[in-house]
Order: structure tokens, then sequence, then C-alpha cells
């Protein structure tokens, strides 16, 4: 049976990554009252954070302000102000919080959100997502920037994909030029892509020491955690300071052999976004099983690095659009996904794989049906498909996620009905055949 | 000899079962069914209860409970909690050991459960977020037609020419089933479109596990039988339904319990095992 039913685990590095959120949110506060220095709103898939960095302009991302605002029970409240306006039941709820919020001044963090001196889309693989920045420049007379980044359709990038998107950032330049009265610093640009280098290296580490017994971190919960450093200071030396000590951080536990639960009976991996609106009472879900997980897709939206990329300063323009294109998860196609996944389950050795379906992202749930008959069947990997949602707490049926958890955790460990030493065993006692896995039958890009 | 209990507290109705181990044989002696009600601790006590007094046995005999369904966190007196899929499964495996697959339909959920040679579960899927090709859509359908869910059975046999249900939803078939009677239609062919629309909704549900036979089905809805016929003709197979269809989840329950009891038993600590593991 679980060890505790409570998740009370919290590193250092949680402490740190508060700290450094809330002095994010206090500058974005800062600019709004002085105007100094300049926002930008971009989205978190592909972010090119690089470019801002060389500008001294402030991240200002709305899917972190939706987020904030879900994860601290606050969502409703803005959504349902979104709807009054006109936004269907149906629309994601992530552009309702963010719009309900911006017109009646809500903030997560108490403070003010600057006006965006420049709304720059950098991703359009969802249709959602373009209407959501039109909105923004429209409510907020900010100028808007869409840039157009191809879907990512056959194995890797065609150069002139590469060139599309580049002359588009040459573009984008001139325009934060303008908004910050700075020239553009090539030096600069180069030390910023530089230091997203580092953070990428001690990141990707991270991400690789999941594979240990028990994992030091969870590789979801946690690393959601770790995500908000990652998008708004990867560029900054700051962001460089954080992941080493992280990486520190967890190295140390693995060699006192330690994890965030008190024992790691299951390793699972995990797709989709979490229901921010219960992320306490959905990790304690996992807690009570002594699950961890182990890897997720989630933790490769905003960059895929674990398998290698890396900007490369030497060509700094090249490196943002590859990263674009190719090296975050929401651009890639989906068997792209299903190899991703299947390495983690074969690499990361887990016992099963658990889907997350979100009601508001389309772009992200669409197919997760097929996808968990494809593990399921032609993989033979234990697999949980449940359904709620990323940010509208009107979508999350405790007790039947509750329950649709403990059945897959009953079945993985079969109990109480085996006894204590092969429950501790975890998939030992599963009684489930575990099939090895194999290269999917379907095509497999790359 | 030795007992042990499980209870099943659903959303409509409380089951509860007691299984006797000889050392030879395990044999279900009593079963109990209660309305669960507003109140679900006491209706996981009353069925508890019931069950013991049918076997002629002292509650505190009883060596091991096992409590599923949706209100198994509330049954207090039980030692453990399981969900009603474990439970449906074993259930289903101790009424026909040939079981494959559990299809199960029950007050808000149907499910489909795949199921390994000793009962334990493969893989599952569940209705989400809404009532369709549930119990519940037959209980509206009663509604509307006036009659009770006991007698829909029978009469939906005798509808020749199934009306189409279209929509899948629990409140609208209500609207849907009163057009059908303004057009004259008759309600044995309503009902029996009723059933084939649930049918088709839980059979490409069930699609999803690998749906492999023997099929046996559980829950509350195994006991109409124009539900069964529908399914069957959907699936093109017979079903295996046992008179205890309604008790599988509380049966699984039992079966686990009794496992528990025969553990302690090993450890020789067998008779006290009630004592020591109320509460957890």
């Amino acid at each position: 049976m679980a060890t505790s039913e409570k998740m009370e685990y919290r590193g250092q590095i949680h402490q740190l990554q508060k700290d450094m959120m809330v002095e994010w949110y206090q500058k974005l506060n800062e600019s709004a009252l002085t105007g100094k220095p300049p926002a930008v709103s971009l989205m978190i898939s592909g972010n090119c954070i690089e470019l801002l960095e060389a500008f001294d302009l402030l991240p200002l991302y709305p899917e972190v302000n939706a987020l904030q605002l879900a994860i601290r029970r606050q969502s409703l409240e803005p959504i349902l102000i979104a709807e009054e306006m006109g936004y269907a039941t149906d629309n994601c709820a992530y552009v309702k919080a963010d719009i309900g919020a911006m017109v009646k001044g809500i903030t997560p963090a108490g403070g003010k959100l600057p006006v965006a001196s420049l709304a720059l889309c950098n991703f359009v693989g969802c249709n959602v997502y373009t209407k959501w920045f039109e909105h923004i420049a429209e409510f907020q007379k900010s100028p808007l920037f869409m840039l157009d980044v191809p879907f990512l359709r056959t194995d890797s990038p065609s150069k002139d994909d590469i060139a599309y998107v580049v002359r588009q950032l040459h573009d984008l330049v001139k325009q934060l030029e303008q908004i910050s009265g700075k020239k553009f610093d090539m030096d600069r640009f180069r030390e910023a892509v530089r230091n997203s280098a580092k953070v990428e290296d001690l990141w990707s580490r991270i991400k690789h020491l999941s594979k240990k017994k028990p994992s030091p971190y969870d590789a979801y919960f946690d690393a959601i955690s770790l995500m908000g450093p990652l998008y708004v200071y990867r560029a900054n030396p700051r962001g460089v300071h954080f992941f080493e000590v992280a990486l520190k951080e967890y190295e140390e536990m693995v060699a006192r052999g330690q994890g965030p639960l008190e024992k790691e009976k299951f390793r699972v991996v995990l797709e989709g976004p979490p229901p921010y609106p219960f992320f306490r009472t959905f990790r304690d879900m996992f807690a009570k099983w002594g699950a961890c997980a182990v890897a997720s897709t989630y933790s490769t939206v905003g960059g895929l690095w674990e398998f290698g990329f890396r900007h490369d300063p030497a060509e700094p323009f090249e490196a943002i659009a590859l990263h674009m294109i190719e090296n975050n998860v929401t651009n890639r196609n989906y068997l792209q996904r299903y190899d991703q996944i299947r390495k983690y389950v074969d690499e990361w050795d887990a016992d099963g794989l658990i889907i997350h379906f979100v009601k508001s992202c389309r772009l992200f749930s669409a197919g997760q049906g097929d996808m968990r008959d494809y593990f399921t069947k032609e993989l033979g990997i234990p697999t949980l498909y449940l359904e709620s949602d990323i940010e509208d707490p009107r979508y999350f049926s405790e007790a039947q996620i509750k329950n649709r958890m403990d059945a897959f955790f009953e079945s993985l460990g079969h109990a109480p009905a085996r006894t204590a030493a092969q429950l501790s065993a975890g998939r030992a006692g599963s009684g489930i055949p575990m099939v090895p896995v194999q290269s999917p039958k379907l095509r497999v890009l790359n | 000899m030795r007992y042990a209990a499980g209870v099943d507290v659903g959303s409509t109705q409380t089951k509860a079962v007691i299984m006797q181990d000889d050392g030879h044989e395990k044999k279900m002696i009593a079963t109990a069914l209660v309305d669960t009600g507003a109140n679900v601790q006491k209706a996981g006590g009353n069925g508890f209860a019931a069950a013991c007094k049918e076997a002629g046995i002292a509650p505190e005999q009883v060596g091991y409970v096992v409590g599923t369904g949706y209100g198994r966190y509330k049954i207090q007196f039980g030692n453990t909690q399981m969900t009603e899929i474990s439970c449906h499964a074993r259930g289903a495996h101790f009424l026909f050991p040939n079981t494959r697959t559990v299809i199960d339909m029950g007050g808000q959920d149907s499910k489909a459960i795949s199921i390994g040679p000793e009962g334990n579960v493969l893989d599952f899927v569940m209705n989400d977020k809404c009532a369709a090709g549930t119990g519940r859509f037959l209980g509206n359908a009663a509604d509307v037609l006036a009659m009770s869910l006991d007698d829909m059975g029978p009469f939906s046999l005798k509808g020749k020419n199934p009306v189409k249900i279209t929509t899948v939803c629990t409140v609208f078939v209500e609207s849907d089933i009163l057009s059908y009677l303004a057009q004259g239609k008759k309600a044995e062919d309503v009902l029996s479109g009723v059933n084939l629309a649930i049918a088709r909704r839980t059979v490409s549900l069930a699609r999803r596990v690998p749906v492999e036979p023997a099929i046996t089905m559980t829950g509350g809805v195994s006991r109409n039988v124009g539900m069964v016929k529908a399914l069957e003709d959907v699936l093109g197979v017979t079903l295996q339904i046992s008179p205890l269809a309604h008790f599988a989840g509380a049966i699984g329950a039992a079966m686990y319990a009794l496992e528990k009891v025969n553990e302690g038993s090993e450890a020789g600590n067998g008779e006290g095992a009630h004592a020591a593991n109320r509460g957890n």
C-alpha cells in the first residue's frame, strides 16, 4: 500500500526558484509602473528569450500568468469574465483566464503586469494561440509581430524552412531595436545564446539523472517548477547559476540514494500538461502510490534538449530557428512524440505511461486516444488515460480521476492482494506481461 | 474457519458479500443489498451487518473487510479499499474463471476491463465526464416512459423496429424519446432503440481494450435482458451473466479480503487480523 498520502518533499532548489520567479514578477510590476524595461509578450513553445536578453527586454509569458492563476486557484473568475465577454465555453481556458485577467487587472502575484510593448507570437502551430496574441495586441493596443514558424512536417527542417524563419528573425530584430531604443549588438546576442547552451547542457544532465533509481526528483511535478527559470532566465548568467545549483542538489541526492518520495515504488512517464487548478491534489494521487515521474513530454514544451540539441553561439539565428521549428515538442509531429515517449519508457525504465488529456489544448491532446492504443496494444506498455483541464477547474472530477489512478496502480502492483515484499519491488508483483519495447511499427522520423 | 467480507458502496446500491474458507474451498456464504442513499457511511455499515446476519456470523468473526465502489473511502470499519475496477475483475473471475473481458454497467459508470488468467487487471477503459452508456441513461428513459427499471428489459424485447436514437446525452435523450412518441412510434420500439444506442456506445468504448472471449457482464444493468440482448447483437457474441452479476464488485473485494486473512494466518496472526488492521 501507499507510504504517504501527501507529497511533502521540497528541496532548496524550490526555494531558489520561488525567489527568482517572485523577482521576475517584481520586475514586471516595475515595468508596469515605469515602462522600464519594456516587456514583450511571447509564447513558451520554442521561446526566443536569447533575443530579448540581448536587448535587456523583459519577457512576459501569458501562459505563465494563466497557469499561475490556476495553481493559486484564481483562474475561474477571469475565465467567467472572458465567457461573459463572449468567449465560448469550448475556447482554450488559458486564453480566457489571461484575457479575463488582463481586462480586469487581475494578476497572479498581486502586483501589476505591464502592457506589452510588443505582442510577439512566436508559435503559430495553434490557431487559437495566434488569435490569443491578436487579442492581446487589440486589447492592449500593442504592436503585433506574427512569427510564422512552419510545423515540422518531415524528419528534420529543410534549409528553406530555416532560412524562412531566420529572415523573419532579422525583421524582428529591427522591431526590438525600436522598442528598446538600443542598437542590436551581435556580441551580446552570442553571449545570451552561449548562456542558453550552458543551461541546456545542465538541464539535459538533470533530465538524464531521473534514470537513476530512485529518481532524485519528479520529472513532471518538479520539472514544472524548474521550467520557470528555464524560460525566463535561460539566456542570463542567473539561469546558469540556478541550473548549476539544481544539478548539484540532484547529484547529491543520487549519491545519497534519495528521491522525492519516501520510497519509489513505481516509475511512470507523463504525457500532457497538468491540471494546474488541482496541481497538489494530482501530485498527492501519485505520492499515495509511491509513483514518481521519471520523464514527461510537458517539460519539453519550451524546448527539447535531452536528446542533444543546444543553441549554437556560432550560428545564433539559425540556432533559434532550429529551436523553434524542431526542438520543442509542440512543433514536432505526432510520430516523433511517440518515439520520444517510447524512449522515455525504455531508457528511463518506466513501469507505465499516464496520458493526461486537457480539454483546453486540442493541439496537445488531439490524437491521445490513438496514442493510448499504440502504447497498450502495439508496445504492451500499461497506459492510463485521464481527462480534465489545464486551467478550468470545472473539468476536474476528483473522484473519477482518483478512481482511475488507483485502479491503474492496483493493476501495476496488484495491491493490496500481493505481499509487501512484492509490492515494494513495484513491477515485479504486477503480473502484467511487460513486452520488451521495440521500435514502433509506425515509421519513426528520427 | 476463516471469513472475509467485501462491501461495494455504489452510487445507487450497496452490496456486501461474506466469503468463507475452510482450508479446502472458498465459498460465498452470504450476500446483502441495501440502497446507498445520502449516508454513504451508514449504507456500508448496514450492508455489512446485513450480510453478517445472513451468514449467521458475528461481525467480529470477519477477519478482513475490503471496501470498494465510489463510497469506499467512507467505509471506516473496513481494513482497506480497492477500486471497483480491480474488484469487478476479480469478482467476474470468481463467477466465471474463463473470463478475459469484463463489461460492467453500473449507475454512473460503464467500463470494460481486460483481465489475465488469475483475474488480475491488464487494462481498462471507462466513460469519462459523461453518463451516456450508463444505467443513468436507462433510468432517464424509464422516467419518460413511466416504467420501472425491472419492466424495461422484457418490454423492450417486444420491439421489432428499434428507432434510431442519435443523441448520446443522458439529459437530451428524454426529448428524443418524447419526440418519437409524439410521432406515434411504439414505446417498445423506442426502448429497443435506446438499448441499441447504449450498446453501440459501450461496445465502442470496450473495443479500446482487447475484447477477447469469454466476456462476462457485471453491474446492475446486467439484470436488464433487453440491454443484454442489444449488447450481444452489437458484439456478435453471447455474454456470460451470473444471477450474482450485481455483486461482482463485492465478491471481488471479498476475495481480496480473503487473501489478506489467509496471508495473516500464514504469518501466524490469522484470527487477530481484523483487530490488528482495523482503522487502516
